[in-house]
């Protein structure tokens, strides 16, 4: 079992995220769009593609929709993705450099590795509460529970557990596993060879690779490809839209107020 | 036939009704394959529908953006919930997860009953677009909206008022059935007003050689008269050569609220051929919020023959020539308390950003001509609709009331502008579904406003010596 959980399927979960992501993008783009439909440009119409960026930026950036139209949303739902991106981005780089990476920024091999463990714990702690928070709400306000499905709440139950067992390994070093040793762990996968020993012997890491690995093959197959949906729908909705020049043809008010026109004595129009 | 199973519904085309636009309703027992067929094609073509259907994260946000939850709170008034009755349906039969876990996602077979409850609840948002705004993905339940109440209409179920309005534009070219002898006296008449009320000679040229194409809403006729007098009296003082087609005497396009095919296109091509006919250098847009968006952001893709005039709004013209100083107005003919209702299809779906775009042009306008304009909160693209976009306007007693209430958020707002207080105030609503809406609404919550559109108070506004 554990053998299959760190060994074999993590072969079948890259594969299955990678396909089921082509899949859904590939949907998404076979349905024809603008030109040969219509505009649904979004006021205000951005009117230099600078201008149209900042809109992504301060959306995906700053959640700016949820401040200000939801601000007790925000609360949770944008320190729950900044974590978020910090703590994929914060194990990508940490095991990759197996927590050295602040070396490159001057700091000694020590304080790089005590600076990695720092931001993982506080990260790893936001991400848990934000979660939780958001979760709380989904199930307390009215209009939340209106609109869910069952797996709405599933979604976050399960980013919930996958955190925790991350946090508990990363609280409770006696169940951690080293960054030389998730290094050494994941050559091993990529070099497709046989996966060092002392894996087997970590439930915490089995268990939290396995509900990953269950995340990564659900995932091109929910809602919570919105990551995606985001571009995709502002790709079409904030784009660069010029008006025509105002201004009217054969026009001369001047001597049209010369001329009088309208008034009686003038007689008539232009 | 207003009720079906508890859901309001608006009164439905009859057999004969839609025989005018030669449709022939699907029977009963082949509407939900046919349906599903039509969905299967929709999801093919318009990306943002299918966006709407696999992004949205139910994270509720919407819900209290949305004019018709905040006046019902029909948990199916929540635009989430609204893409829903479609979304359901569509995972069912299009997605991976909704064929093997059905209850789990929410997926569920179509039914007639579900096919009633599309009608009843497509028919009651007003394609405003907010919940499209405020989404954090923009996600635009409008979009939904417009894709079930094209397959509603070809499986043969839409409102009477709507398909009245698509028979007066194949008929005479526009949606109140007026036809030219009509037109033409009713604006003698007009003429004969702004002798009496203002002493300047007006006249309304028809179908005439002219360099400007000026096309009102039609409803302007009898509803606004106002609006259709400011607008000529406007085009007189700066000494335009302009004209209205009888062809196409009409700035809205009921085709985009329910039949973005034929319907559409066809007026649009009555535009196109009377913009040849009359030999017109440039195409001027009259008030009206949805037929703005119709002709500006469909217009150029669905037009069969290549355009070669630029179309501007009004409003966007009247505000160049006062910024550039070459209108004399008085603003205190109209003294009221103002304040200004910014028509959704204006400012979400039309406007540029920026100090000339449409947004505040109409600012620009209004500041011009009142001396007491004061703005509701929330404004511009954050705007509240008026409760009867889309012609939502249907006056059968179960969905008259559903208008009252989508009116509330908006009957709050002008309520705490203050403008209504001596009840002398002017609700400057410049599109012709949002006076319509206003028309009777403003006597139901008693708001003490009288209604105008922005031309109006231009027209009162003219300095002529
Ligand atoms: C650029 C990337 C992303 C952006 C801009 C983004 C944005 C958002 C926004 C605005 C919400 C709505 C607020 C909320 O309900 O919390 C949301 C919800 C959510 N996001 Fe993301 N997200 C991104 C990536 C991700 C990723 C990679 C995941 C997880 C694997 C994720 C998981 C979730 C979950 C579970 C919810 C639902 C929360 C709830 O139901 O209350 N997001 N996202
Ligand atoms: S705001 Fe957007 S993502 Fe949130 S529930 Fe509404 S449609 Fe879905
Ligand atoms: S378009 Fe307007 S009425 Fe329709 S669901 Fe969205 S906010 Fe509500
Ligand atoms: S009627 Fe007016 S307020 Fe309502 S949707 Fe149309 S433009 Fe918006």
């Amino acid at each position: 079992m554990a053998y299959f959980i760190v060994q074999i399927l993590p072969y079948i979960a890259v594969t299955i995220f990678g396909l089921g992501l082509l899949f859904r993008l590939v949907r998404w783009a076979g349905a024809r769009l603008l030109g040969t439909s219509h505009e649904i440009t979004l006021a205000p119409f951005p009117q230099s593609p600078f201008q149209a960026g900042w809109v992504f930026l301060r959306e995906i950036a700053f959640f700016r929709n949820v401040f200000f139209f939801d601000p007790s949303l925000w609360v949770g739902a944008w320190p729950m993705h900044m974590a978020l991106f910090m703590v994929l981005g914060g194990h990508a780089v940490g095991f990759y450099f197996t927590g050295h990476q602040f070396v490159y920024i001057g700091m000694s091999p020590e304080l790089s590795e005590y600076m990695s463990n720092l931001l993982g714990s506080v990260f790893g702690l936001v991400l848990l509460l934000g979660l939780i928070y958001l979760l709380v709400r989904k199930v307390s306000l009215v209009k939340t529970r209106q609109v869910s499905n069952p797996s709405d709440y599933l979604h976050l139950i399960f980013l919930i557990a996958i955190v925790t067992v991350g946090d508990i390994m990363r609280y409770f070093p006696q169940y951690g596993m080293h960054y030389e040793e998730v290094y050494e762990y994941f050559k091993a996968l990529i070099l497709l060879q046989p996966v060092p020993e002392f894996v087997f012997h970590n439930w915490f890491f089995i268990t939290h690779m396995l509900l990953v690995q269950c995340l990564m093959i659900y995932f091109p197959f929910s809602k919570l490809l919105h990551l995606f949906g985001m571009f995709a729908m502002r790709w079409i909705e904030n784009r660069v839209h010029i008006d025509p020049e105002p201004g009217l043809p054969g026009v001369d008010v001047a001597a049209a107020r010369a001329r009088g026109t309208g008034l009686p004595s003038a007689g008539g129009t232009a | 036939m207003p009720e079906y199973k508890g859901m309001a519904q608006p009164v439905k085309a009859t057999v004969e009704d839609l025989k005018k636009l030669r449709l022939v309703p699907v029977p009963d027992e082949k509407k939900v394959e046919e349906a599903i067929r039509l969905l299967d094609e929709a999801r093919k073509k318009f990306r943002s529908f299918v966006l709407a259907m696999e992004s949205c994260v139910k994270c509720g946000l919407c819900a209290e953006n949305c004019h018709a939850y905040l006046g019902t709170r029909d948990p199916h008034n929540i635009p989430t919930n609204r893409a829903e009755l479609i979304r359901k349906v569509y995972k069912r039969y299009f997605t991976l997860e909704g064929r093997w876990f059905g209850k789990l996602v929410g997926a569920e077979d179509l039914t007639l009953d579900t096919l009633e409850q599309w009608y009843s609840y497509f028919y009651q948002c007003t394609e405003c677009r907010r919940c499209g705004s405020v989404c954090p993905f923009g996600i635009d339940t409008c979009e939904v909206t417009m894709i079930a109440r094209q397959i509603l209409y070809w499986l043969g179920m839409v409102p009477k008022l709507h398909v009245g309005g698509g028979w007066g534009i194949e008929r005479v070219g526009n949606q109140t059935n007026v036809a030219k002898p009509a037109i033409v006296d009713t604006l003698e008449f007009l003429s004969e007003e702004i002798k009496d009320e203002f002493g300047v000679d007006v006249r309304f040229p028809v179908d005439e050689e002219a360099d400007i194409l000026y096309v009102p809403s039609s409803a302007d006729y009898m509803l606004n008269p106002y609006t259709l007098m400011g607008a000529a009296m406007f085009f007189t003082y700066i000494g335009a050569k302009w004209t209205i087609p009888s062809f196409m005497s009409e700035a809205g396009n009921f085709g985009l609220l329910f039949d973005q095919r034929h319907l559409m296109r066809h007026l649009f091509m009555r535009l196109h051929d009377s913009a040849v006919n009359l030999g017109v250098k440039k195409i001027v847009w009259g008030e009206c919020g949805h037929g703005w968006r119709a002709w500006k952001m469909y217009l150029p893709y669905f037009v069969d023959r290549p355009l070669r005039w630029e179309i501007t709004h009004l409003h966007d013209e009247v505000a160049y020539y006062i910024r550039t100083n070459q209108l004399k107005l008085d603003p205190t003919r109209n003294s009221q308390p103002v304040t200004l209702h910014d028509p959704c299809n204006y400012v979400r779906a039309c406007s540029p950003a920026g100090p000339y775009g449409h947004t505040e042009n109409m600012r620009t306008i209004i500041r011009a001509v009142t001396v007491d304009f004061r703005e509701m909160y929330p404004n511009r693209e954050k705007n509240f609709c008026c409760g009867g976009g889309s012609a939502v306007l249907f006056d059968d007693p179960e969905m008259y009331q559903k208008r009252i209430q989508f009116s509330q958020t908006k009957a709050d707002q002008i309520r705490a502008t203050g403008v209504g207080k001596d009840g002398n105030g002017i609700l400057c609503a410049p599109c012709s579904i949002c006076k319509a809406q206003f028309y009777p609404m403003v006597e139901e919550h008693e708001l003490g406003v009288t209604v105008h559109g922005l031309i109006d108070l231009v027209g009162k506004a003219l300095v002529w010596k």
